[in-house]
This record gives structure tokens, sequence and C-alpha cells, in this order.
């Protein structure tokens, strides 16, 4: 899912940016705020971090004592990617394993469909190994299939998500 | 109520010899706890006879006819699938997760967006110093392959007739973005709406012909 989240930081910056005035100053605090939003790639609250689209509010500048920065408060938007269990998405295949297959959908690289939960479906081994289900449905590299998020984990060192899918249900498996 | 809790009362000389354990009794105050704004005389009784109803419930038997309509027994069934063991169905609750700062968009809502940041990009990307986060290419990528309709506005619109029949953000998300082709796939596939079906069944199946309209 998609989230439109506005949220409250401190932007700091360094002295000798400080210079200019005006739209420097600006200019220089929406930078930082991209820089930031970029480096943090994501949070366990609101998933990846895609972009700011807007800067909503600049508060009064505080002088940092020791190193004459001055840190300023803002509130800014954004938009991020997130998913949640219940949710019906889209995944590209990238692995077929014996197990299981993985999928990425959007900015979430590992997404694992298991073959318990593709209950219709075979492995087939082979140099292009893949699932195939008695209507000749194939899932393998590549192909685009429709699922529903049983679980995700957030995993702090590597700041990104893992999530586990199912095809059990109607109206999901490979997309045409 | 005090009509129910009587007639459970009369039981006990069936269940009373099951051994009761401490779950019996934690399920009956916590009956007792949400009943509590019903009505606070003569609960005490009712206490006794749903512990006792429980009980004999879990020894099996007996008079299976009266029990159904004792209101302990549906009580202390419920109780047990909440608070333990039973995995929660699996159901769209983005509600409950969702942080009060940020609020769901559907995918189409969120490709414009994208795409007007990426149109800006070309010039951004001669500054060096700003930065585009490495997931903005592929959240935009899925955005546009998420995004079924022309006219953004008028989904968005169309859909949201459907809060007042208690449809909730997330589950209007989902429906603009899985485009199902009528109400079907649309229960089958957000089984959270199963429980509104009766009352959300007709408006959804106009907004989904409202959908198709505008469908790419």
């Amino acid at each position: 899912m998609f989230l439109k989240v506005q949220l409250p930081w401190n932007v700091v910056i360094p002295a000798e940016n400080l210079d200019a005035k005006g739209l420097m100053l600006q200019k220089a605090i929406v930078i930082r705020l991209m820089d930031e939003f970029a480096t943090k790639k994501a949070t366990k609250d609101l998933g990846y971090f895609l972009a700011v689209t807007t800067l909503d509010k600049v508060g009064e500048g505080k002088v940092r004592q020791n190193t004459g920065d001055v840190m300023f408060p803002v509130v800014f938007s954004g938009i991020t990617f997130k998913l949640y269990r219940g949710e019906i998405l889209e995944g590209v295949v990238h692995k077929v394993l014996k197990h299981g297959v993985l999928l990425r959908c959007g900015p979430v690289e590992n997404i694992y469909l298991s073959s318990l939960k593709m209950p219709d479906y075979q492995h087939m081994p082979g140099e292009n190994p893949l699932f195939l289900n008695d209507k000749s449905s194939k899932i393998e590299k590549d192909v685009v299939v429709r699922f529903i998020v049983i679980g995700t984990k957030w995993l702090e060192a590597d700041r990104e998500f893992q999530a586990l899918v199912s095809l059990d249900g109607d109206y999901l498996g490979p997309i045409a | 109520m005090a009509e129910k809790g009587g007639k459970g009362f009369s039981l006990p000389p069936k269940g009373g010899k099951s051994s009761i354990k401490s779950s019996p009794l934690k399920e009956a105050s916590i009956k007792g706890k949400d009943d509590s704004s019903t009505k606070k005389k003569g609960r005490k009784v009712q206490f006794d006879s749903e512990a006792v109803n429980f009980s004999s419930k879990s020894g099996g038997k007996d008079s299976p006819t009266t029990f159904p309509k004792g209101k302990g027994d549906k009580g202390a069934s419920g109780g047990k699938g909440s608070v333990s063991k039973v995995p929660q169905p699996l159901e769209l609750r983005i509600e409950q997760e969702l942080p009060k700062n940020a609020k769901c968009l559907m995918a189409c809502e969120a490709a414009e967006i994208l795409e007007g940041i990426q149109d800006r990009m070309t010039t951004l990307s001669k500054d060096p110093s700003i930065k585009i986060p490495v997931s903005f290419d592929k959240g935009l990528q899925y955005a546009k392959r998420g995004s079924h309709y022309t006219n953004t506005q008028s989904v968005r619109r169309s859909l949201e007739t459907l809060t007042k029949y208690s449809v909730m953000d997330g589950e209007i998300c989902v429906i603009a973005n899985v485009c199902p082709d009528n109400v079907d796939e649309a229960f089958a596939l957000i089984p959270s709406l199963k429980a509104k079906r009766s009352i959300v069944s007709d408006p959804l199946n106009d907004v989904l012909i409202d959908l198709a309209m505008v469908k790419k």
C-alpha cells in the first residue's frame, strides 16, 4: 500500500551553509531534508521511503552551541510504500526454488511464496525450474503473480522488510 | 437476560461435578466485565450459572438442546477464541496499524504524484547534492503498473461513496488497486468486506461499474 505521510523532523544545517540568506537557506534545508530522507531508506511503521513531496513548515532555527550549526524543526509530506497483512498485490518472480518462489514487489525484494501456499502447483525441476498446475498455469521466472500477504517482518539491521505471501484463494495466481 | 441466567442456573446438578479449573472462572469474570455496562444487579447469580454452563459444556454429553440458548456458552467460546491460540483471520486491518499521520493512497494516486516528481527529476538530477531515495524508481514502476484508470479523481470520488457503508480507507484503496471485474471478485479478495456484504453489495456493484468506465 502506498501511504501519504506527514512527518516532523529536525534538519541540521552546517554553519558554512548559512552565509547566504533567504532562498539559499530554504534550498539548503530542502537538500539536507532530502538527503536524510534518502539515507533513512525505510522505517518499521511507514515502510519504504519513496519521495518527499512538500516542505510544509520550517520552524525557528536553534543554534547549536559547540558547532555553530543550526537545527531547524520542519514538517514535510512524503510518500512511502508498506506491505500489510491481508493486502492483495502483484509481484514478479525472480527465483524459483524447490519449495517455493521468491518475488519482488515494488521496493520489496524478498517476498516468499511457499509451495505449501500454492497447493495446486507442482514443482517441475529442470534447467528452467517452474511450478505448474493442472490447468497448465505456470509460475516461472519473470512471471507476474497476484498474491495475498500473510505476514511481514521488519529487519532492523538491513532496514528492509521480508514478506510471506499466499495464492490460497480465488482470483489469485499468475497474471497474463 | 435475567431469564436466561435463571435457566442456566437450573443446570448445576449436571455440570457441577465436572472439574472446574481456573479457566472457566476466568471466562466468567471476563464475561462479567463485558456485561457490566448493561446491568449490575443480580450479576453474581449469572456468574455462577455461566461458569457452570461453561464447564458442563466442556464436559459434553448432557442436554445439548438447552445449551445453545445459554448466554454463558456463547461468551465462553468467544472469549476462548480471542484470548489465545486461534490465529486471526487473514483480513485487511490497515487502520489498526496505520500511524495517525499517515493515509492510504491508491496506486493511481501515488503514480500521479511520483510521475510529477519524476518530470522534475531531470532538472533535479543535474544537482549532485540532491539525493533520490533508492526505492523511488521501483515504487514509481509499481505504482504505474497498478494504476488502471484514466481519471484518478473520479475513482477516488466514486469509491469514497462507500465510506458511508463503513468501508474503510484501506479497503477502498485495495479495491482500486486490484480493479475487480465484479463484486464476487472484490469479496473474494477482500474478505473483511464480507461482514458488510448485505449492505455493501449493491453500492459496490455501482462503483465497480463506474470504475469500469474509466478503466484504461
